[in-house]
């Protein structure tokens, strides 16, 4: 070591092993001042630490307020060496200091390369966010890996890495592991005599560094901003540093060398303006399988290390079989001492101190789970990654509309959690209904922290199933979404009326209009329903107007279980209504193929609307529409077949009239694929009228065999797509009646043969007939 | 249990198959000279000697110790693991993976014997695990400790040795119950002649089970309880799974007395990627989906496909193995039901064999068989 007045510990991950080792190490260095490498941009939010409140797994959140998605994650756990060291701090009562590079010029870095991109986010001129089914991962946010030896936060593959890359990796492989977290486990996180353990670190690193190519910029430029920190510590006549920092940089750390070149590499840095807040975080998103490329395999593991050192496979096992039985799976005391005694032996077998994660495993799978790889899932799942939400005291700060999102929730009893449940709202009550719309109204924001989901069964319209799980992303989600206001409801009715104001297409302004009457908000909802009569009057596709319809029909029927004004939407309805029967004709004509499908959709989406509304008037002027288009030959035959089968639903259609139609509509005039489409228009996707309509059956039939054979070639596939749609029961039922119909057929044949039969020539062969078959002919018979 | 074992060399040259204790004296030997790590009481080696003298390696004298199970070490790790907390193993698996033949290693190392075998059939009575009468005697003298027929299990419990039972979910779960005593206990009564053998140390049990058995007498949670459960698996990779086939055909073929040379690698590659690609239902490039045989197409399997591919290139051939000799033991191991998997088997030569590069003379070789 250069000097006595400056310790370097060189760090890794959230490690409990590492963590007692450095509280340990500090107690004995006793420093006065702690400087660790984390953004100084969040110094201020630092005391918060030691409030009884504040409860790991947080995160510090480093934003530009002017770009929220901006963004920078500095995780934390109990576990965590670096919240160690400044616990130690400030139990002490000795300064303790962030010392990279500040968050400040890292994220101006960001923001330079792409400065229209940055123009664009400006409030203003944002993408609508008014879609609700967008989720809310933030693009451009990165996390940052306290502790972590890698520069770049992506993990690099342990068999294929430099030194420089994964320096952790490259030291098990010499030591010749495959697995570089089972080595470190090993060396590090296990050891109890934790006695030079930093200067070992030091010293292998110092090894590796001295190898590797220098830095790039960007890591430069850290390195050169520590150096500087402590510098400047030194200069304030501190005279026992302590200097927490990742492994890989510690040797870098401990010589400091002249200032003049960190100077000049420091120089003429641009800063953006950024604040920093503690938010809460999970154990999720601490594992690696999360995505987070560097983060730890186990955090409920390592929790358990940390808080439970003495006897702590005992303590496992007995999680893990408490865990079982409350699966109603077998696991009796007896076995679990079993398992503890052959992860011991295993253990041992292993050359290991103690046994590890792996050797736990191995017991559980072999006594507790009798060799089955299943339940080792929900152990994976609920104690070795141990899902849980941090928790950040109230004094945190925080943006307005968190603050006015935690009211609600207070007031609402409900808790974001970071395991996924379900809730059932019953929107006749007061709170349900509030608490639907608070949920509703975060989907508008991009914070998606409950998730609609399907009705199972019988659940009627005034229930609501959601599926609530917090995300510690929604924080950056609900930063950006403060700059639209400063109440959730506030920021809502901001992002729909800007959401409205930008789109173009009238579907997209009543899905609008859906999402503001969902959440609840009487101002966005006139609004938009403004918005959606201009364009309207404005729109020249039809099928648009009748997309339109449903989410209208919808509120205008489910609207008082909401609370909703109806009466501002029925004239909407009516004026898009009107439009539509007077354009449904000209829309339907001259389709193509694919156009007629969505013209079949766009009647459909029409028809529930009409259906839902159940009004006499416009009942019966959409059954007049309809009936135009049957009888048009220029329209498509899937058009008209499906006007056809819409009419006979509702009963309107005269059975002659529909063997009339059939007849025209299959008449061999008619080009075959034209008529084959009509079938498959009436037929849509029921067989039922088939079945019932014998007229139907028997046109179609006639219409069959009088097809060439190489037109009924061509339109085979057609017809056989409108029969593939229909239910098994349906079909037999057909076979079925194929058998009765096609009887009659057989017995009139009969009839014709027998007609055409000369008895007198038919005698002169019985006599031969009644020898071959060995009867005798009776006379009169004949 | 009074046969004697030959031993001298020649007597053991005449047997068709040595037990792993004759086979491999030498390691043994080796292996018990060089450890000095603590045994557990009645063990003939420490549990370190005995995982490398089934995973393999180098002592510290130079002698290199042969690998007996080839694949994940942890697996092994844990069996070994298992016996020294005195705890019953259970292997389990599908067939040919292995199972008797590292139960029989274990045995061979831990006790020097490996032969107190009761195989489990749907026909394995009590009497095969607890003790029988010598009736003869039990008339003419009454019941006496002369007249009782020690089973495997009562020897390794007077000695302290390791028992085995091959195929434990065959036995009627009546008869396996009988078990739980003797592993909890670790006793085993004899009302008749007012006595017990109570196991000395060193005694346990391998039982071995086939995972396609599952459902036929499952094990009843009580005697689940006392067996730990060590899944052995099929290989993991195609490499792998070649050494395999290529080391025991070879040992076999020594062990036969097969004059051919040592088999090609190339057929047994290919013979392997056969059993893998049939195993998985899919093309090892991972783009046409395969039906599978009913078969288990183990490694066992395939090892018996290159043994009886070597027989006929040694005699009837010209001493190579090639893709003619391997034909019809190819087909036989595939081809189980008559009617499925020669589908299955036809599907697979037209899609696949006739198509791959090289592949020509297996293809054409397997079209005659059928």
């Amino acid at each position: 070591m250069p000097d006595d007045s400056l310790t370097v510990f060189g760090i890794r991950h959230h490690g409990p092993g590492c963590a007692r080792s450095l509280r340990a190490a500090l107690e004995a260095l006793a420093p006065d001042i702690v400087l660790v490498e984390g953004p100084p941009d969040a110094q201020s939010v630092l005391p918060l630490i030691m409030h009884e409140e504040m409860r790991p797994p947080v995160a510090l959140l480093v934003y530009a307020p002017e770009h929220p998605r901006l963004a920078a994650y500095y995780p934390f756990t109990a576990f965590s060496p670096e919240w160690q060291a400044l616990h130690y701090a400030f139990q002490q009562n000795i300064p303790a200091r962030f010392m990279d590079l500040p968050q400040a010029v890292q994220l101006a870095g960001m923001l330079k390369p792409a400065p229209e991109e940055a123009a664009q986010e400006e409030p203003v001129d944002r993408e609508p966010t008014g879609s609700v089914a967008v989720p809310a991962v933030p693009e451009t946010a990165f996390i940052h890996v306290p502790g972590q030896v890698t520069p770049d936060p992506a993990a690099g593959d342990a068999s294929s890495a430099a030194p420089q890359e994964d320096p952790i990796g490259f030291l098990a492989k010499i030591a010749g592991y495959d697995d570089r977290e089972l080595w470190w486990e090993q060396q590090v996180e296990q050891r109890r005599d934790a006695t030079d353990l930093f200067r070992a670190i030091l010293e292998v690193m110092t090894a590796l560094r001295n190898d590797a190519p220098p830095p790039e910029k960007e890591e430069a430029q850290r390195e050169a901003s520590m150096r500087q920190a402590i510098r400047v510590a030194r200069k304030e006549g501190f005279q026992r540093i302590a200097v927490v920092c990742g492994a890989w940089h510690a040797p870098v750390l401990a010589e400091l060398g002249p200032a003049k070149a960190d100077s000049t590499l420091l120089s003429g840095l641009s800063r953006a303006a950024v604040t920093a807040t503690w938010i809460p975080w999970t154990n999720s998103r601490l594992a690696s399988r999360s995505g987070y490329g560097a983060g730890i395999e186990s955090p409920g593991w390592y929790e358990h290390l940390w808080t439970q050192p003495e006897g702590a496979a005992a303590r496992w096992i007995t999680h893990a079989a408490r865990l079982l039985r409350e699966r109603d799976l077998d696991a009796s005391s007896a076995s679990v001492i079993e398992a503890v005694r052959l992860a011991d032996a295993l253990a041992a077998l292993r050359n290991v101190p103690a046994p590890g994660l792996a050797e736990l495993n191995e017991a559980i799978l072999a006594v507790l789970c009798h060799g089955e790889k299943a339940p080792m899932a929900l152990i994976r799942d609920r104690l070795e990654i141990g899902e849980r939400l941090g928790e950040v005291p109230d004094e945190t700060p925080s943006v307005p509309l968190q603050q006015d999102l935690a009211a609600w929730q207070r007031r609402l009893r409900l808790k974001p959690s970071a395991e996924a449940k379900v809730l059932d709202l019953d929107l006749r009550g007061e709170t349900d209904r509030d608490r639907s719309r608070l949920l509703h109204r975060l989907q508008v924001l991009n914070v998606p922290w409950g998730v609609p989901r399907p009705h199972t069964g019988t659940a009627s319209t005034f229930h609501e199933l959601w599926q609530l799980q917090w995300q510690p992303e929604f924080a950056v989600g609900l930063i950006d979404a403060g700059l639209w206001g400063n109440t959730v409801e506030a920021a809502v009715t901001a992002t729909i009326r800007h959401a409205a104001a930008n789109a173009t297409e009238l579907p997209a302004l009543t899905g609008l209009l859906d999402s503001a009457i969902l959440a609840g908000l009487p101002g966005a909802v006139e609004h938009v329903l403004g918005a959606v009569q201009s364009k309207a009057a404005l729109a020249a596709d039809v099928r648009h107007l009748m997309d339109a319809l449903p989410p209208l029909a919808r509120v205008a029927r489910y609207g008082d279980v909401r609370g909703t004004p109806v009466e501002h939407v029925i004239p909407v309805i009516d004026g898009l209504f009107e439009r539509v029967v007077a354009g449904l004709a000209s829309a339907c004509a001259s389709l193509d193929d694919d156009a007629a499908g969505g013209m079949v959709q766009s009647i459909a989406n029409v028809q529930t609307s009409i259906s839902l509304l159940q009004r006499a008037d416009q009942l019966a002027e959409w059954q007049d529409a309809l009936r135009d288009i049957i009888g048009r030959d220029m329209i498509h035959g899937l058009v008209r077949g499906w006007a056809c089968r819409l009419l006979l639903e509702a009963g309107v259609l005269e059975d002659t009239e529909l063997e009339n139609l059939t007849r025209i509509a299959l008449s061999p005039v008619n080009p075959a694929p034209q008529a084959a489409s009509w079938v498959e228009g009436v037929l849509r996707g029921s067989g039922l009228l088939l079945l019932h309509q014998d007229g139907l059956w028997l046109a179609l039939d006639r219409w069959l065999q009088e097809l060439d054979g190489e037109t009924f070639t061509a339109v085979l596939p057609l017809v056989r797509r409108s029969f593939s749609g229909f239910q098994p029961p349906e079909r037999r039922q057909m076979g079925e009646k194929v058998v009765r119909l096609g009887g009659t057929s057989t017995r009139s044949r009969k009839q014709v043969i027998a007609d055409d039969i000369e008895p007198r020539r038919a005698a002169a062969v019985l006599p031969v007939l009644a020898r071959i078959l060995g009867i005798a002919l009776e006379d009169q018979e004949l | 249990m009074t046969t004697a074992f030959p031993t001298d060399p020649a007597a053991l040259d005449a047997v068709q198959r040595r037990h792993a204790e004759q086979q491999f004296a030498e390691e043994l030997a080796e292996l018990a000279r060089d450890d000095d790590k603590p045994r557990p009481p009645n063990w003939e080696l420490s549990p370190w000697a005995v995982c490398t003298y089934l995973l393999g390696g180098t002592l510290a004298n130079g002698f290199i110790i042969s690998p007996k199970y080839i694949g994940n070490q942890r697996v092994i790790q844990g069996a070994v693991a298992t016996l020294a907390t005195d705890r019953a193993l259970l292997l389990y698996g599908v067939p040919g993976t292995a199972k008797s033949w590292v139960s029989e290693h274990l045995a061979a190392a831990i006790s020097g014997k490996s032969t107190l075998i009761i195989q489990g059939t749907a026909g394995t009575d009590e009497s095969a695990i607890r003790y029988g009468w010598n009736y003869a005697r039990l008339l003419a003298e009454g019941p006496s400790p002369a007249a009782l027929v020690v089973s495997p299990m009562m020897f390794a419990m007077q000695q302290g040795k390791l028992c085995r039972i091959e195929e434990l979910t065959r036995i009627s779960a009546e008869v396996q119950d009988t078990l739980i005593t003797i592993l909890s206990e670790k006793t085993l009564p004899v009302p008749e002649l007012n006595m017990e053998v109570q196991a000395r140390k060193g005694f346990n049990v391998i039982a071995t089970a086939n995972s396609r058995d599952r459902g036929v007498n499952e094990l009843s949670s009580a005697l689940m309880r006392r067996f730990n459960t060590v899944v052995l698996p099929v290989p993991e990779t195609f490499e792998q799974e070649v050494h395999i086939v290529e080391q025991r055909a070879t040992a076999l073929g020594r062990a036969l007395e097969l004059p051919a040379e040592t088999p090609a690698l190339e057929e047994i590659r290919r013979v392997v990627a056969v059993f893998r690609e049939l195993r998985e239902g899919l093309t090892s490039d991972g783009k046409t989906k395969l039906k599978s045989p009913s078969g288990t197409l183990s490694p066992a399997e395939a090892i018996s496909v290159i043994n009886s591919g070597m027989a006929m290139a040694a005699y009837y051939g010209d001493g190579a193995l090639r893709a003619d000799d391997l034909a019809a033991g190819l087909t036989g191991a595939i081809v189980k039901d008559p009617v499925q998997d020669l589908i299955v088997w036809k599907e697979y030569l037209q899609t696949v064999v006739k198509e791959r590069q090289g592949w020509k003379d297996l293809y054409r070789a397997c079209h005659e068989v059928l």
